[in-house]
């Protein structure tokens, strides 16, 4: 059984996430064992590529998270966000799971400064969402049916956002994965979940870096009083700019 | 009454204020014989009730009375059964009274909701609803109901004891008080133990409005709401909800 990473690095203006990602796939390598697979749009060398960083460049049309188990070549893969930043040996838990696909149904502030209520639910009633952060998903009749299912949200993505009621017109994988799992699920919330929060930093707070796999983290909790925290885990990084500037300084 | 059955449903049905009691329990019979087509159901009207009609909530107690059998499982009849219930029997079997205790939204999450149930904490009394209610012909079901019986009868008299009691009772809160006097753990399963409805009211679901109906998109067959598989017991709380018709 062949396993690995897979990381979807879709350059837009502002942000180079394909630097993330080859960033993250060096992380992944050494604290997982594993190697990445980068899907991007990166202009380098050509555009619209696909790029496997063992096979090089192919052509790629229309490619999203939905399409990550066509996509994927391994027969067990750990699927995460470019910005997710991979600083321990935490996620090989997932890759010995007895588990066709896991994803996170929760996530949580670092700092404890806010209240991600919001966050861990979508819609006008507060439908519970699955987070697309970080996924493990292994060959099989139940994974290839959330992928699919996930599609087909992305493809009739105005039916469900009027259904949820989901005022931002823009599609999330994050949505589609939720409605995927309820729907594949029986219509009900009982999926499998990755057995911890996804901890998350929010663009407000600033980010640098201590050592290769220890982060300083800089915000002003609650009481507006300026604090620091040292952090030596894995984190959904949102602020894209800060970890730009921490991969910049890794380089 | 005679005993008929070993174990039976027993539905209080008692028309007021305009609401069709009656046509609610039939629907929750129904609905119950579509999982359990042999379970033994008993609607009871104004009709059956022994000792006359006392008026709203103060006729509960009256059901011991009129069940028809040895184990009951007594059930409000603005619910409906959205999947088996049968394995209550085994989990309650072994009590002579099981109070059901907490609420869940329509995603099946316990409610920490504490909007409607202020008397309740104001006074630690436990979070006990009536709507699932068990006993088997035991001294202590006897012992409960009499008690029940006597808060309706002398609530102007156990209103004292309360902190912000209601000029009249609702059963839950007597159920409550009832608890308390006999001891809670005499009455119900340890907390989080055992079947729990879902409550439809607003504060304890992600709804704007009172008419959950109107907002919300439901299906009846199978029951879902909002795309969400319904299981258990769904107090739906607006009365004149056909979902069938």
């Amino acid at each position: 059984m062949t396993t690995g990473a897979l990381i979807f690095a879709i350059n837009n203006g502002a942000t180079d996430y394909a630097a993330m990602a080859r960033w993250n796939a060096d992380n992944i390598r050494r604290h997982l064992g594993i190697p990445t697979h980068i899907i991007t749009n990166d202009q380098s060398p050509g555009t619209n590529s696909r790029h496997f960083t063992d096979l090089g460049h192919v052509a790629w049309h229309n490619l999203s998270r939905a399409d990550a188990y066509d996509l994927s070549p391994w027969d067990r893969t750990l699927l995460l966000d470019a910005d997710y930043v991979v600083a321990t040996d935490t996620l090989g838990v997932l890759l010995e799971a007895d588990q066709d696909l896991l994803a996170h149904d929760s996530a949580y502030d670092i700092t404890g400064c806010n209240d991600f209520h919001g966050l861990n639910s979508f819609g006008e009633h507060e439908m519970p969402m699955w987070w697309a952060t970080v996924m493990m998903f292994r060959r099989s009749d139940h994974a290839r049916l959330v992928f699919e299912t996930m599609r087909m949200v992305r493809d009739h993505w105005s039916h469900y956002r009027d259904l949820y009621k989901i005022r931002q017109a823009t599609y999330r994988n994050d949505h589609a994965l939720s409605i995927a799992l309820l729907v594949c699920q029986g219509h009900t919330l009982d999926h499998a979940a990755i057995p911890w929060s996804l901890a998350t930093l929010t663009p407000e707070h600033e980010l640098t870096s201590l050592t290769q796999d220890r982060y300083r983290v800089d915000f002003a909790n609650t009481e507006n009083h300026r604090r620091w925290i040292s952090v030596a885990q894995d984190f959904h990084a949102m602020g894209k700019t800060q970890l730009e500037a921490v991969i910049a300084d890794h380089s | 009454m005679p005993i008929t059955a070993e174990r039976g449903y027993v539905i209080p049905a008692i028309d007021r204020e305009g609401t069709d009691y009656r046509a609610c329990a039939h629907r929750l019979a129904d609905s119950i014989r579509s999982w359990h087509p042999t379970a033994e159901i008993t609607v009871i009207t104004r009709d059956d009730l022994p000792h006359g009609d006392q008026g709203g909530f103060a006729n509960d107690w009256q059901c011991w009375y009129i069940s028809p059998y040895r184990q009951t499982i007594k059930l409000e009849a603005d619910m409906l059964a959205t999947g088996p219930l049968d394995h209550w029997w085994t989990l309650f079997e072994h009590r002579d009274v099981v109070i059901s205790q907490g609420a869940r939204d329509f995603y099946g999450r316990h409610t920490d909701c504490r909007r409607y149930r202020k008397i309740f904490d104001d006074n630690h009394l436990p979070d006990v609803y009536n709507a699932i209610t068990y006993w088997r012909r035991s001294t202590t079901a006897q012992e409960f109901f009499d008690l029940v019986r006597s808060i309706f009868t002398h609530w102007t008299d156990y209103r004292t004891l309360l902190r912000f009691p209601d000029q009249d009772p609702t059963t839950d809160v007597v159920y409550a008080v009832a608890a308390v006097i006999m001891r809670p753990d005499r009455v119900t399963l340890p907390e989080g133990m055992g079947p729990r409805i879902t409550h439809m009211k607003p504060g304890i679901n992600p709804i704007r409005t009172a008419d959950w109906t109107q907002e919300l998109i439901w299906e009846s067959d199978p029951a879902r709401i909002n795309t969400v598989a319904q299981w258990g017991l769904l107090h739906y709380h607006v009365k004149d909800w056909r979902p069938n018709e």
